[in-house]
């Protein structure tokens, strides 16, 4: 199997670069040749990622969310599927690159610097935490396309504004789209979150009797879920809107982002397991 | 092939004498009921308010362009026209000329493709005058195939290249759904009703007209089943809109930035797009500097115009390529109406058919009356074709004209199905 685990690994990050290309190359010609080969690769690299998370699981015993790397390989999988899925569902298939290249970050890192790590904190070997890891990492592939089109948003209002009419202007949904794709990926980030963060304090108490909730993580992952909760609401009731709430949307995926990087390698938090 | 075509269109002759020549449908019937007494046996015309064009198949030997030109100048009394004004072509040039038209890259607005339907309904109305016969009908369908392929396998037709329609595809970079907004025109000239109109095509949900005179504002929306606003009331009414769409000939501002800051906030910052396609400008500039104010005057527009109108040409070459495959193509039918292959076609057409037959039929004969049958069907077959060859070795000597020729050739083939069994084999 472990051949197996090191071909797919070498071969992910090749096949989210010739998914990238491909997208890229369709979004600066706009001349649709690859419209429908480039679902086909999309799909083709989901499909080759999701037998690799299952080998490397059935290999190693556990699911692949022990380390950082680990991690990193789901969430260039489930931003990609979130993507997918959306692209399914919209038919809106101009902004691949966008997502896709984030994905291809994520999987590169993962594939340079991933091990076999056999032997896990016994802490980590609980179905819960599988449950609770899997639903914050699709939670956070929300966000980061949240992201991703309130950044094209504000890229595109600002071309209208100023009269470019290059590629956005030429390629991308009209701002209306944009604003709603940011949204409902907002909205499914946060309730993806919520989930994770009820699992977690059912969890928590039995697994670290004597946590705190002063803890950085949680302090950071409540600042986020709280951010994206207020947002959502401003929204429904019509208080917010456009600019204003694609902004938070960023601000809540630059704070998801440093909250990590802050409890993982700065910060001592009894999150950090690697 | 015996296609003669003239044109007079943006190329050789100004806009004035393009309209003293334009005809209407009822003109262009009257001229092709004199054209067919004794100046041509086929043909059409076409006329939009950029080109007058003729096509015919010479009724006899005599004709020429200069006479053809004559025939359609007179026909005006448009004296000031001269040979000059006019692009003369013949067989393949003809052709290639008219399928340069159906495709839209002969247009003054390249890849306009009003002209291709203006193509078939000038097709129509020969049709109608029992002045296209089976050569134009088949010069006309190949025309029409060539546009129809133009505008599916290129994007010569994508992309707004006029003000007011790169006006719309810009409100369709903000707004998802036209038919939940509502759009304000002020102005019923000529720019602001083609600006309704396009509102109106993509599906506007509510459509208002002001206007300085309110007869015009009345009139037009009446026209375009809209609504009305009194030009003095327009202003208490912006943030009713999502849409402003100001073509006034106004001498000054009539929006300023205070009226728009007003309606945005009455309206709760909701995104308000405002195009000014007047000269001088309607609305003032400054507007723009407030969020979610989408501000765009004709220079604005222009360089979306200039951008399609550079990705148009540089689809020329693709749409060439199909022309000349079109061509190609035609020819090569055209080229196998001749009498020789013909016969031998439809000899070969009958022999298979009688071949096939006997096959099928040969055991239900005795084994020396199988060469009888051999003998029988060929002799019948024989005598069917005697005739039919005969006439088809007349047609080529009697010199009454090669469109004839080809006329009875192409009837025949069609009829006996020669060139679908043709294609059938080779497939």
């Amino acid at each position: 199997m472990k051949p197996v685990i090191i071909f797919l690994n070498i071969l992910l990050p090749i096949l989210y670069f010739g998914t990238l290309s491909v997208y890229f190359y369709d979004f600066m010609r706009g001349e649709k040749k690859f419209f429908n080969a480039k679902r086909v690769l999309i799909f083709i690299t989901l499909f080759t990622h999701i037998i690799y998370l299952f080998v490397r699981t059935s290999e190693f015993s556990h699911p692949p969310i022990t380390n950082v790397f680990e991690i990193f390989t789901v969430l260039a999988f489930a931003i990609t599927f979130s993507y997918f899925v959306l692209e399914l569902v919209t038919d809106i298939r101009g902004t691949g690159p966008f997502i896709i290249i984030i994905s291809f970050i994520f999987q590169l890192i993962s594939s340079l610097f991933i091990q076999e790590q056999v032997v896990v904190k016994e802490v980590l070997k609980n179905n819960l935490l599988g449950s609770h890891v899997i639903s914050a990492l699709l939670g956070y592939s929300g966000f980061t396309i949240s992201a991703v089109y309130g950044f094209l948003y504000l890229t595109l209002y600002k071309d209208l504004k100023k009269n470019r009419f290059g590629l956005i202007f030429n390629r991308l949904p009209n701002l209306e789209v944009l604003e709603r794709l940011s949204f409902y990926s907002a909205i499914i980030g946060f309730i993806l979150l919520s989930i994770a963060i009820i699992i977690g304090i059912i969890w928590l108490p039995k697994a670290f009797p004597d946590f705190s909730y002063l803890d950085p993580k949680l302090i950071g992952s409540g600042l986020v879920w709280l951010l994206y909760g207020i947002g959502i609401l401003s929204k429904l009731l019509s208080k917010w809107k456009g600019k204003k709430l694609v902004l938070l949307s960023i601000t809540g995926f630059l704070l998801a982002l440093l909250s990590t990087i802050a409890s993982n390698f700065l910060a001592h938090s009894f999150h950090s397991f690697y | 092939m015996n296609l003669f075509a003239i044109s007079i269109n943006h190329r050789t002759a100004p806009v004035e004498l393009r309209e003293s020549l334009f005809l209407s449908e009822e003109e262009v019937r009257s001229l092709i009921d004199k054209a067919k007494s004794g100046l041509l046996k086929e043909g059409l015309i076409l006329s939009t308010c950029n080109r007058t064009e003729l096509y015919g198949i010479p009724a006899d030997s005599s004709l020429n362009h200069p006479l053809l030109q004559k025939f359609i100048v007179e026909n005006k009394n448009t004296l000031k026209i001269s040979e000059e004004n006019f692009q003369s072509f013949i067989s393949r040039d003809s052709l290639e000329h008219l399928f340069r038209v159906a495709t839209g890259i002969d247009s003054l607005l390249i890849g306009d493709n009003q002209v291709y339907k203006q193509v078939k309904d000038a097709f129509r109305i020969s049709e109608e005058m029992q002045f296209a016969g089976f050569l134009m009908k088949r010069v006309f369908n190949a025309a029409l195939k060539a546009g129809k392929r133009a505008i599916t396998e290129t994007a010569i037709s994508e992309g707004a290249v006029t003000v007011a329609y790169a006006a719309v595809q810009l409100v369709e970079k903000i707004f998802s759904n036209l038919s939940k907004k509502s759009a304000l025109v002020i102005g019923a000239g000529e720019t602001g009703e083609i600006a309704a109109k396009h509102l109106i095509d993509r599906g506007i949900h509510k459509l208002t007209i002001t206007n300085r005179t309110p007869d015009k504002a009345e009139k037009l929306a009446i026209k375009l089943d809209s609504s009305f606003l009194p030009f003095d009331q327009f202003k208490n009414h912006l943030h009713n809109f999502d849409i402003i769409v100001s073509a006034t000939s106004a001498e000054d501002i009539l929006i300023s930035k205070k009226d728009v800051e007003a309606a945005m906030k009455k309206r709760d910052f909701a995104s308000m797009v405002l195009m000014d396609i007047a000269v001088p400008r309607d609305i003032d500039p400054h507007s723009k500097q407030i969020d979610y104010v989408f501000y765009h005057d004709i220079d604005s527009l222009n360089i979306i115009v200039e951008q399609n109108l550079t990705k148009r040409k540089a689809e020329i070459p693709k749409v060439q390529k199909i022309i000349n495959e079109e061509l190609d193509s035609f020819f090569e039918w055209y080229n196998s109406l001749q009498s020789a292959p013909t016969i031998k076609n439809l000899r070969d057409h009958f022999e298979t058919i009688r071949t096939k037959e006997v096959e099928k039929n040969i055991n239900k004969f005795s084994t020396e009356d199988r060469e009888k049958l051999e003998i029988v069907t060929k002799r019948i077959i024989n005598k069917i074709l005697h005739h039919p060859t005969t006439e088809l070795r007349k047609v080529n000597e009697s010199g009454t004209g090669a469109e004839d020729a080809v006329t009875k050739i192409g009837i025949i083939r069609s009829l006996f199905g020669i060139d679908k069994n043709k294609s059938e084999e080779e497939k």
